[in-house]
């Protein structure tokens, strides 16, 4: 439909390309100053960090060997290194579906005309104004043995749903999950918000006269339109996810044993209690590659979508 | 088109850099001034170098002394910064032996510290201390005070338990069921910070391993022993069997130390095992609570008892010191009886020097007897290849702890970091 439209209307869908040309170009050396701040301050010291991960800089002696791939090939030969990038990225899809799910819903609830909406909205988006680390030592109090959690399970007659939160290797993951969602889902609720309200009520309001249900209007009116709201959230849920580090520490500390290990608590543990800066720089860079390829292929991926819809 | 989505991926790949690099901090530089009165100090003494170095001010009118104090992980990630940058300070805090990051033989190796040995103090060390004061040698590190890990009771919780302290292995069992049985558990165990795991290790390991065998450090080095197939073993078997007997809490794992603490100070546990610094931090939570260290009972003969026993972290002299003369008066003041009694008494440490006349903790006593007697090893990981050694040992309890390893295997990890030296 989408290529019906541009072949019908040839000279609309030019009119801003043509504009963007007409205008006089400015001359290209103006991007000089931005430029040559962007490589002194971003990309040479960025290079020059990762000349480190081809050493076995142990980061306090001067002395030290250039090894080749041999940290790259060590990370690919150390259990440890492969558990922390699969937690790293089941955390990571985890916190995007259930944020941007929860988010979705609360921004769909309060984009209604209940009248305590602004109220909910302020209480919803509460938690995200707080440092990440603050939350997670909360939570770390809460989940504990004999944290508010366990109490109040009890003070239901739900004895036996009590848990060993943090402590147990097949909870403390989702345990992880779950503060980064209760902290953030309001966060992803307000950019939704934005989206939903910049849909014209006319279009809501014709749907509805053609006799769409609640549904049927979610899916081919909100959906579409809601498109560029989703691109930002989900790309912004799964940066985080990948490189999450303060919520780990605070509650784990990667533990029990590696349970909880993400690929950033291992670069702190290799680089700062071990010494071995190389591989922890190593392991920086594949951090860097899975995020640039998750956020690139999402964003070429979501940017179709958007392109389709609008 | 395709310029734009090659810019969007040059966008996000640029913004994925970004992340990364800018976990990078720098460390704070240190600018000692240019005059000889200013002397700069980094240290990990928080609440006890403070009246150090107020007391060295008042012995010394006209001294300026930037001091700064951080954790031990945040200090151990600056102190390796400034020290390759050349921006460290005059004195710092310095591990003993090997085995961490900011230990003796890791920083003197590449030449960062002041070769000590003609101090006075550096050859009245006793015998196990210059061993890790010591690299190749020559001493680096003044190591002012001994800490010591046992069972420390709460006096009050056992009068009210009506339970005394066990003197044997076999005692020891019956003690954590009777505890266990009155709703109080023996011991109070917060291993969901993983360094405490190794310290219920070390009291057993100090028996069952070093009791029988003072020289297990040599073989080890020597590659003569193992730690799979040796009374490590007997150890660990110990640590589970005290965990399925009650001795501990419910759900240690979940249980942080902060949370132990307060578990043993106020009674809900009998005791803790840990090293004494933890009677100070109980009285901080029990004000008016008494705390008595005892040695853990590891076997069923009292007489082959040995103690943890280790010196804490020292202070070292940058090699490239602004101020040498007044760095070498500064630790010469920490190691004189005046400057050594201070620290010991704020930390609740012990002596590294005799007639240093610090006034020790009554609950101690057990601990001094010990010392005195020559019944203790130093802290395991300080003789150590390297880092890695310590930290599969404590993840590895935890998985242990949650049943995701057995002690076997954490022992023949712990072999493999063993033999992959410094």
């Amino acid at each position: 439909m989408t290529t019906d439209l541009q072949e019908r209307l040839p000279e609309r869908t030019a009119v801003p390309t043509r504009s963007r040309r007409g205008r006089a170009a400015p001359p290209w050396w103006f991007t000089v100053p931005a430029l040559l701040l962007f490589t002194f301050v971003v990309l040479v010291p960025s290079a020059r960090g990762v000349y480190y991960a081809f050493t076995d800089w142990d980061g306090l002696d001067p002395d030290f060997a250039v090894i080749g791939l041999d940290n790259f090939t060590a990370i690919a030969d150390d259990p440890d290194a492969l558990q922390a990038i699969w937690h790293t990225l089941l955390i990571a899809v985890a916190i995007t579906v259930i944020q941007n799910g929860i988010g979705l819903l609360l921004a769909l609830g309060v984009n209604t005309m209940i009248k305590s909406r602004n109220f909910l909205r302020a209480l919803l988006f509460a938690p995200a104004v707080i440092t990440p680390i603050v939350t997670a030592y909360l939570w770390r109090n809460l989940l504990g043995p004999d944290g508010a959690v366990n109490s109040l399970l009890s003070a239901i007659g739900l004895d036996s749903w009590r848990q060993n939160w943090l402590g147990d290797p097949d909870l403390a993951l989702w345990m992880i999950v779950l503060v980064v969602v209760w902290q953030f889902a309001g966060y992803s609720m307000v950019i939704f918000l934005a989206g939903l309200q910049s849909i014209p009520k006319e279009i809501y309001e014709a749907a509805a006269i053609d006799g769409s249900g609640p549904v049927r209007r979610f899916w081919s009116v909100v959906r579409p339109l809601l498109a560029p709201a989703l691109t930002i959230n989900l790309m912004l849920s799964i940066i985080g996810g990948i490189k999450l580090f303060d919520q780990v520490y605070a509650l784990t500390g990667g533990g029990p044993g590696h349970a909880t290990d993400t690929i950033s608590t291992l670069i702190y543990k290799d680089a700062f209690t071990l010494g071995e800066f190389g591989y922890s720089i190593a392991l920086a860079v594949v951090l860097t590659a899975i995020v640039a390829v998750a956020s690139a292929g999402q964003y070429a991926v979501l940017n179709r979508n958007e392109r389709a819809a609008s | 088109m395709r310029t734009r989505r090659s810019a969007a991926v040059a966008a996000a790949m640029t913004a994925a850099t970004l992340l990364a690099a800018c976990s990078s901090g720098t460390g704070s530089g240190s600018g000692a001034g240019g005059d000889n009165q200013t002397l700069t100090i980094a240290s990990v003494d928080q609440g006890s170098v403070e009246k150090v170095v107020d007391a060295f001010k008042a012995a010394n009118p006209g001294v300026t002394v930037n001091l700064t104090t951080s954790g031990a992980d945040q200090y151990q990630q600056q102190i390796r910064t400034q020290l390759s940058s050349g921006t460290a300070p005059d004195v710092m805090t310095v591990w003993p032996g090997n085995g961490n990051p900011g230990a003796t033989y890791v920083i003197a190796k590449p030449g960062y510290l002041l070769d000590l040995s003609d101090q006075p103090w550096a050859g009245q060390l006793p015998e196990s201390f210059k061993k890790v004061a010591q690299y190749e040698g020559k001493t680096y590190n003044a190591l002012f005070g001994l800490n010591g890990i046992g069972a420390v009771y709460n006096d009050e919780a056992m009068t009210k338990a009506g339970l005394t302290a066990p003197g044997t292995w076999t005692d020891l069992l019956t003690f954590c069921k009777d505890a266990a049985g009155k709703g109080t558990p023996a011991f109070a165990l917060g291993i969901q910070d993983n360094w405490v795991t190794q310290i219920a290790l070390y009291a057993l390991v100090a028996t069952t391993v070093y009791g029988t065998d003072s020289d297990f450090d040599t073989k080890m080095a020597a590659g003569q022993a193992t730690f799979a197939g040796s009374p490590w073993t007997t150890a660990m078997a110990k640590y589970q069997e005290m965990n399925s007997a009650g001795c501990f809490q419910k759900d240690p794992l979940g249980t942080s130390y902060e949370a132990s603490q307060t578990l043993a100070a106020t009674g809900k546990t009998l005791g803790i095992i840990q090293g004494n610094w933890i009677i100070g931090l109980l009285k901080q939570k029990n004000p008016s609570g008494t705390f008595t260290m005892k040695a853990l009972p590891a076997t069923d003969d009292p007489a082959s008892f040995v103690m943890p026993a280790a010196a804490g972290a020292g202070y070292g002299i940058n090699a490239k010191a602004k101020n040498k003369e007044l760095a070498l008066k500064f630790v010469t003041f920490v190691m004189s009886p005046a400057g050594m009694k201070i620290f010991n008494e704020a930390q609740g440490s012990l002596p590294t020097l005799p007639d240093a006349g610090t006034t020790v903790d009554p609950g101690l006593a057990d601990l001094t007897t010990f010392v005195k007697d020559n019944r203790t090893v130093p802290f395991m990981d300080q003789l150590w290849p390297n880092a890695k050694v310590q930290q599969t040992m404590l993840s590895g309890l935890q998985e242990i702890f949650s049943n995701q390893a057995t002690a076997d295997e954490v022992l023949t990890d712990m072999d493999t970091d063993y033999k992959a030296g410094s």
